[in-house]
């Protein structure tokens, strides 16, 4: 995307601004009293689901990989996470006993071996990074070297998400089965029910978001986004030219996984639960929503557009509870048909049009038909 | 009235019915009627006497015995003493009378029972004690009733009374057991018939008689000696018999390789059922994922549309149905047909197949042809749709399962060789065979699909040659739409219907079709098949429908390492 000096300027001056304005004016508005608790917490929420936004556009827009198992990576961070809040519970649970309440309901008597590292905070952040990184990296592995692309990629991460999540709705999978981990009290011996802690996580949640979108940003600008990009348009060329085009796609799906795990890890916390129907198939499609809706291929489409439909989504399923769903398919349609750019991509389809319309008044405004672009 | 209950201390009676218990003995059956034998035995002086008259009946025991035996039980007959001491045995008849009294008949012949100066005796069954019975005379009921059933004209009784005889491994079962044998005729009684000799044997005196039970029963396969013949064998190894052991042991191990055959024949059965479940569900999607390549989200949808389809055909042929989409209220009259149970789905199958494809027609008109060059976005629109067309059933029909009743004779099953067919898996592969057919003929042996197939081979070449692609597309992915209807009705006859009955299936049938590769009907055939097979094996090994499942998943994503494209390649000179 060639983009003139000055506007990118003013873009990085827009994105500074915004940057400093989550990071710094939200909190401090909200010690103050302006911005209550809740709506605090609720834009933790949305802010974790922007990292993950900008993890899928980094698959999905930057590299054409349309992964479906964000929602699994996503999900995998935050039980990691849930573990080590399991634990710090203590006796302060249901059945006063230092097992997890869920272990006492099922009649185990003895925390199991691969539960006893989380007690360490250190531990459990490095799993948040490991397993799903390692996941992606065997499923990646595999998947590229066999040239599995496209809509093939989607519909196999589509079955890994949904066979984990038949793995974690079991109990003998002792990770809470059902209903997952909640209940959470502490995390690093803070209260996690006191406002001041929440404060502090949505700082942190805001400061990985600021941290990953510039890091993307560094990514994608290097030599190495530009492959990346090229891999998207044409992977045969790239491949041709020389360049192992599985060992970038590994990296990238490996990198993204970890995102997503690392907004889970913080997701937690927030929302105090975490359970198994987080990483259904329907989980990552929705995700995938929110990137297409904000505007697929740049880096602040994603978390605008994740913002936006959670915002929507809290307003509209309290408003209107039974049309929710038609809104988020129905708005997903059009913004598949019509704005391929998104709603960051909206000033330039006006432009366009603009121009156009400029330039032979009152005829033809339309885009070329269907018709032609399905049969050339 | 003098009324009273049997037995009665009479001398005079008794004299009667010693001389006709006498009769009774004497005569063969057929000369003293079951029902006059019967009323002999109601008024009969000591229980000794009623047991032995009831158990004279064992020489001819037939279904009238055990109905007139039952009624005794039940107390439906009464015993009237006439003035002059003699006791008969009565049956009440008609309705009761301002009193609550019934006119009676006589058990023996059924003429009314008339008192001496020619008025009909009535009795009130609230005043008098119905004709008791003792547990020693119930004992000998018993005996007759379970030789009658022996004798029972139809087969599956008589085989479960044979069966039955078997239980306790009694010695004076036997001989019933044994003149049964010399007259069975049908080929299932005459089979239980040995199976229960040879586990009676078991127990004889004799040591030859015991093994040849042990041999018989091997050679039977039979399943309920099996564990009979196991405590037989522990018995046998500390007295030390070891020849009664070994040959146990060898019948035992006959039986049970017998029930592995079994066990395997049935996770055969099941898996190829489960495949056909998948087939149907798939077919539509090979047709517009696999010849089209549109990644149909949606399709899930389709399938609850044919279901919902069948749930209102149902309906309107039986009792109505009224809806309440959007806030207003829809009533659909009933046609109340008496047969509409079992008929309403030959209407079904096609009506479901109808409005699944015009629901496809719109969405492939008004969104999917845009998107032909675009198969990721179509993914991603469709998924749109399909959330819209959940929260539309859920709107009309309600967040819950609605109540699809399947035909009666779907519930039976067929039993060949000790493995159960159940009926319904059999209709599941049944349909499977008809949708692969009907869908084979379609491509293959009409003018469309000599279209359909020359559009998806080159499209440009197609439009050269004159063929209208744009009408193609339209009409194939308003079938593949029709084919997912069908299995929404199929799918309403073995499971629930509701707002994300697709959901369940989606994953399924997408793997399906990519593991048989894309654009091959032939190959999602085999691959339904085989994930069917491979799921309800590990189900069978594992013991757990789940593991079982992550186990097949995590199976295909290996299988596509080796074969990337699936089972069967379309090959082709393009590149990307």
């Amino acid at each position: 995307m060639p983009t003139s000096p000055v506007s990118s300027r003013i873009h990085g001056a827009l994105l500074a601004s915004a940057a400093v304005f989550l990071v710094v004016v939200m909190p401090a508005l909200n010690a103050m009293g302006v911005i209550e608790d809740f709506t605090l917490n609720l834009w933790g929420k949305y802010l974790c689901y922007g990292v993950m936004a900008v993890a899928i556009d980094l698959l999905w827009g930057y590299t054409g990989l349309l992964c479906l198992g964000q929602a699994l990576f996503f999900s995998l961070g935050g039980y990691m996470m849930g573990m080590h809040l399991m634990l710090m519970i203590g006796k302060l649970g249901q059945y006063k006993s230092d097992l997890p309440d869920f272990m006492v309901f099922l009649g185990h008597s003895k925390l199991p071996a691969f539960w006893e590292p989380f007690y360490s905070f250190p531990f459990a952040l490095a799993m948040v990074f490991l397993v799903p990184g390692l996941l992606a990296l065997v499923f990646g592995y595999l998947a590229f070297r066999s040239r599995i692309k496209g809509v093939y990629f989607s519909i196999l991460t589509q079955a890994l998400t949904y066979g984990a999540a038949l793995l974690f709705f079991r109990n003998d999978m002792l990770m809470g089965g059902n209903n997952g981990f909640t209940d959470f009290r502490t995390v690093l011996g803070a209260n996690l029910r006191d406002p001041a802690t929440q404060r502090v996580l949505y700082i942190c949640t805001a400061v990985l978001l600021v941290a990953v979108v510039a890091g993307c940003k560094w990514l994608t600008q290097s030599r190495f986004g530009l492959i990346q990009r090229a891999i998207r348009d044409s992977e045969n060329r790239v491949l041709f030219s020389g360049y192992a085009t599985a060992n970038f796609k590994l990296f990238i799906f490996v990198a993204s996984a970890m995102i997503a795990a690392s907004a889970g890890a913080l997701y937690v916390p927030q929302v105090g639960i975490i359970n198994p129907s987080e990483m259904t198939p329907d989980k990552s499609l929705e995700a995938v929503v929110w990137v297409a809706l904000g505007g697929r291929g740049t880096l602040v489409g994603p978390v605008i557009g994740a913002v936006s439909v959670n915002a929507l989504k809290s307003w509209a399923t309290r408003a209107y509870p039974d049309l929710w769903l038609i809104i988020l398919g129905g708005s997903f349609v059009l913004v598949v048909m019509f704005m391929p750019k998104g709603i960051v991509g909206i000033p330039g389809q006006i432009g366009a049009l603009a121009k156009r319309l400029r330039r032979n008044p009152g005829t033809e405004t339309e885009t070329p038909s269907p018709t032609q672009a399905t049969d050339p | 009235m003098p009324i009273s209950r049997a037995p009665r201390r009479n001398t005079l009676s008794r004299t009667w019915l010693i001389a006709g218990l006498f009769l009774v003995l004497m005569l063969p059956s057929g000369a003293a009627t079951v029902r006059e034998t019967i009323a002999s035995a109601v008024t009969a002086g000591s229980s000794k006497d009623q047991r032995e008259i009831v158990l004279s009946l064992k020489s001819s025991p037939s279904p009238e015995v055990v109905e007139w035996l039952e009624k005794w039980k039940e107390g439906a007959i009464f015993v009237h003493e006439g003035a002059d001491g003699k006791a008969t045995a009565v049956l009440l008849t008609g309705g009761p009378d301002a009193a609550g009294s019934f006119a009676t008949t006589r058990l023996a012949d059924g003429t009314p029972m008339l008192a001496p100066d020619g008025s009909p005796v009535r009795i009130n069954p609230k005043e008098v004690d119905f004709a008791d019975t003792d547990s020693g005379l119930r004992k000998a009921m018993k005996e007759v009733t379970d030789l009658a059933a022996l004798a029972d004209p139809d087969t599956a009784k008589r085989v479960r009374a044979i069966q039955d005889a078997s239980i306790g491994q009694k010695a004076e079962k036997l001989p019933a057991l044994l003149a049964l044998k010399t007259t069975e005729k049908n080929p299932k009684a005459m089979r239980a018939l040995e199976e229960s000799i040879a586990i009676i044997r078991l127990r004889s005196a004799s040591s030859e008689e015991r093994l040849a039970a042990c041999a018989t029963l091997g050679t039977l396969k039979s399943l309920p000696a099996r564990d009979i013949l196991k405590t037989l064998k522990a018995e046998a190894e500390k007295s030390g018999d070891k020849a009664l052991a070994a040959a146990a042991g060898k019948s035992l191990k006959s039986i049970d390789e017998h029930i592995a055959t079994i066990d395997a024949m049935g996770t055969a059965f099941r898996g190829l059922s489960l495949g056909s479940v998948l087939l149907v569900v798939a077919i539509g999607l090979a047709i517009t994922f696999g010849l089209m390549g549109i990644i149909n989200m949606a399709h899930g949808e389709l399938i609850a549309v044919g279901a919902y389809t069948t749930y209102v055909i149902q309906n309107v042929f039986g009792a109505g149905l009224s809806l309440s989409p959007f806030g207003h209220s829809i009533t659909l009259p009933g046609l109340n047909l008496p047969s509409g149970g079992n008929l309403y789905f030959a209407v079904a199958l096609p009506a479901s197949f109808l409005a699944a494809a015009l629901v496809g027609l719109l969405l492939e008109r008004s969104v999917i042809r845009f998107l032909y060059r675009r198969p990721l976005e179509s993914l991603l629109a469709t998924w749109g749709i399909s959330l819209v067309l959940q929260q539309i059933f859920r709107l009309i029909f309600g967040a819950n399962n609605v109540q699809v009743s399947s035909p009666g004779w779907l519930s039976g099953n067929w039993t060949v060789n000790d493995v159960v067919f159940g009926w319904n898996r059999v209709f599941v592969i049944g349909f499977a065979v008809l949708i692969i057919v009907a869908t084979w003929l379609v491509l293959n042996k009409t003018p469309l699909g000599l279209l359909i197939r020359a559009v998806m081979q080159n499209r440009n070449m197609a439009a050269c040659m004159g063929i209208r692609t744009e009408r193609v597309n339209m009409l194939t992915f308003s079938f593949g739409c029709g084919l997912a209807g069908l299995a929404g009705a199929f799918l309403s006859q073995i499971g629930n219907v509701g707002p994300s009955l697709g959901q369940n299936y989606i994953v399924d049938a997408f793997m399906t079709v990519v593991v048989g590769g894309v654009g091959n009907i032939l190959g999602t055939v085999i691959s339904a098949l085989g994930i069917g097979l491979a799921d309800q094996t590990l189900q069978q090994y594992l013991g757990n429908p789940v593991t079982g499942k992550i186990l097949v998943l995590g199976a295909i994503i290996l299988f596509l390492q080796w074969k990337p494209a699936g089972l069967f390649v379309t090959r082709s000179r393009s590149l990307d």
